[in-house]
């Protein structure tokens, strides 16, 4: 007789125990799930919200001192053509998003009420993406020639419409035209000005100088940094690199933990359920023993006898992942929602997950299933069937 | 065809020890029906599954055509209780969910094969439209009767039946020895434990055990 219908024959009779497996297989695969899709959404989210936070590296010249760097206006400079260098260096890769900048303090500003203020001018290179590197989306301020982006304060000093005007070292008027009001929340840019580099070296005298470079590295908890440093220092060994501790540390921090509760709790589900089930298997085996026994008197191998009580742990593992999948990634998109609010919108069903759980399950509900296979193989059937 | 040479086999429980079969020879012939027949706890049941290659002998050997039943190879002894032996159970040991054509066909390496006897067969034991039942919705008889169907579909050498009519009442049990004894006379060989005089009449030997020991053959 075909096996296949034996054990869906069996399956149907013995509904209750093949339901507690069954359940059992669908809570593992929807916890496996669930847990995935969100910890891959607390990734993206972390990615979201380090983009938003902008370039976490700083690389200065060795010896600035930072404490000085927002407030005097004589930090050291280095050419900026060393972006270029570090861009096009194919062993430099722990850092991206290389921004080069020029950011000094300005301070008689006279804005259009002829008050007097200090204001933060920067500078931003075109962003430099390693060559290797395939394109990626612009981080930094992308400022055009002739124009400028004005902090939040200052927007607040000067009326719609009118230019943004500033005297350069040379005693000229220079007049930009205002491509953006920046809003609130741009820390030093809020009381300051973004220009384009080749602008604002031409304002203040400083052709093909910066003070520093603004860059995208890792969140760096494994060491990164200490790499990001030594390749940085193997090129220019009179820079330096800091790194700026930002609410995407604290993301990152979280995400961390999650993966690390989730590398917990995973395994752990999936062991009290694979348990579970086996203990149930090996109920099913004890109260199939007479059925087994006159498989054997029938003459049906060990082989068989195996083979039927595995492919019921299969179309369990099977049906259970598939349906765990859906509920997991219902979870997933239900509570992702409320929690990851940058990514909320891209919290879909991993489909690739499918195809995983479709096979991941079935095996383990397999050799959770194993060892009772092969008690049943070993039931003595003269035993089973005997009167006496 | 079948020999059993100074069969021995003890049970052990703690520090007791029971001799289900001490020292038995039999000699059986193609077309034999014997019957065995003695007390409970006799050894009846333990010669028939040792017969029936279930269970392994202490001492001696179960030949069937000279060879030893036990010492035959996993494939071959399986094939052994597949092709050559048939069993009927006095409490039938049917699946409880397969119906009667699938519990008869479960016997067979390929259950289309052999249709046609199956019909034959439930036609002739009064099964032909109880054959979408199942085991729960069968008399006893019925169920007694699908057992001895799935017996003998794979047409054995030999039919060991222990106590196949303890559980019915004359009238089934009536119809199933005539069965039995249809198939004894169509030349297949039958080993038949019972405690119930009336079954042994078909026998044409009876063999007695005591205590594990043949006392007549």
């Amino acid at each position: 007789m075909n096996p296949l219908k034996l054990v869906l024959k069996e399956l149907f009779y013995r509904k209750v125990s093949s339901l507690i497996i069954f359940v059992t297989v669908i809570a593992a695969s929807t916890v496996f799930v669930a847990i995935y899709t969100l910890s891959k959404a607390s990734e993206n989210e972390t990615r979201k919200i380090m983009r938003e936070q902008g370039l976490n590296l700083y690389i200065f010249p060795k010896g600035t001192n930072l404490i000085d760097f927002y407030a005097v206006n004589n930090t050291p400079t280095f050419p900026e053509n060393y972006i270029d260098t570090l861009s096009e260096s194919k062993t430099f890769d722990a850092v991206r998003h290389l921004t080069g900048i020029l950011q000094l303090k300005y301070p008689n500003w006279i804005d259009p009420n002829g008050s007097r203020h200090q204001i933060v001018v920067m500078g931003y290179k075109d962003e430099a993406i390693q060559r290797y590197l395939r394109k990626q989306e612009l981080m930094g301020f992308d400022v055009p020639q002739g124009k400028v982006h004005i902090g939040a304060l200052l927007s607040m000093n000067i009326p719609e419409g009118e230019k943004f005007k500033i005297t350069g070292n040379d005693g000229e008027q220079y007049e930009f035209e205002i491509a953006q009001r920046l809003e609130e929340g741009k820390g030093m840019l809020d009381q300051g000005v973004a220009f384009h580099l080749d602008d604002l070296q031409k304002l203040l005298n400083m052709e093909g100088k910066i003070n520093k470079i603004e860059a995208l590295g890792c969140v760096c908890h494994d060491g990164r940094i200490k790499n990001a440093r030594q390749q940085v220092q193997g090129i220019f060994p009179d820079l330096e690199v800091t790194e700026v501790s930002s609410i995407a540390n604290a993301r990152e921090n979280q995400r961390q933990m999650m993966n690390k509760y989730g590398s917990f709790i995973i395994p752990f589900i999936l062991i009290v359920a694979m348990l579970i089930s086996a203990l149930l298997f090996y109920s099913n085996v004890n109260s199939r023993k007479n059925e087994i026994g006159i498989m054997k008197a029938m003459g049906k191998s060990k082989l068989f006898i195996v083979l039927i009580i595995l492919l019921k742990a299969f179309i369990i593992g099977l049906l259970g992942s598939f349906i765990g999948f859906f509920a997991g990634s219902f979870i997933a998109e239900y509570f992702g929602k409320e929690i990851f609010s940058f990514t909320a919108a891209s919290i879909k069903p991993l489909w690739w997950l499918l195809g995983s759980s479709l096979v991941i399950f079935p095996v383990l509900w397999m050799i959770s299933s194993w060892i009772p296979a092969l008690l049943a193989t070993r039931i003595d059937a003269a035993k089973t069937l005997s009167q006496e | 065809m079948l020999e059993l040479k100074n069969i021995t086999k003890v049970y052990t429980k703690g520090d007791d020890r029971f001799p289900a079969l001490d020292n038995v020879t039999l000699t059986v012939e193609r077309g034999d029906f014997i019957a065995v027949v003695g007390p409970s706890g006799s050894g009846k049941s333990t010669l028939l599954h040792t017969v029936g290659g279930l269970n392994q002998p202490d001492n001696g050997q179960v030949l069937y055509d000279s060879e030893d039943v036990y010492k035959m190879h996993s494939r071959k002894a399986n094939l052994y209780r597949r092709k050559s032996v048939g069993f009927v159970f006095q409490q039938f040991h049917l699946i409880p969910y397969l119906t009667v054509s699938e519990n008869i066909k479960v016997a067979l390496d390929e259950p289309g094969s052999r249709s046609q006897k199956i019909n034959e067969l439930l036609e002739k034991c009064a099964m032909s439209q109880l054959q979408n039942k199942y085991p729960s919705e069968l008399s006893v008889g019925e169920k007694q009767r699908t057992a001895f169907i799935r017996a003998i579909i794979s047409e054995p050498d030999i039919l060991l039946a222990d106590e196949p009519t303890g559980n019915l009442d004359p009238e089934n049990s009536r119809v199933l020895m005539s069965l039995i004894n249809d198939f004894n006379k169509n030349r297949g060989t039958v080993l038949l434990v019972s405690h119930e005089v009336e079954t042994t009449s078909f026998a044409n030997r009876v063999i007695t055990l005591h205590s594990g020991k043949v006392i007549n053959k």
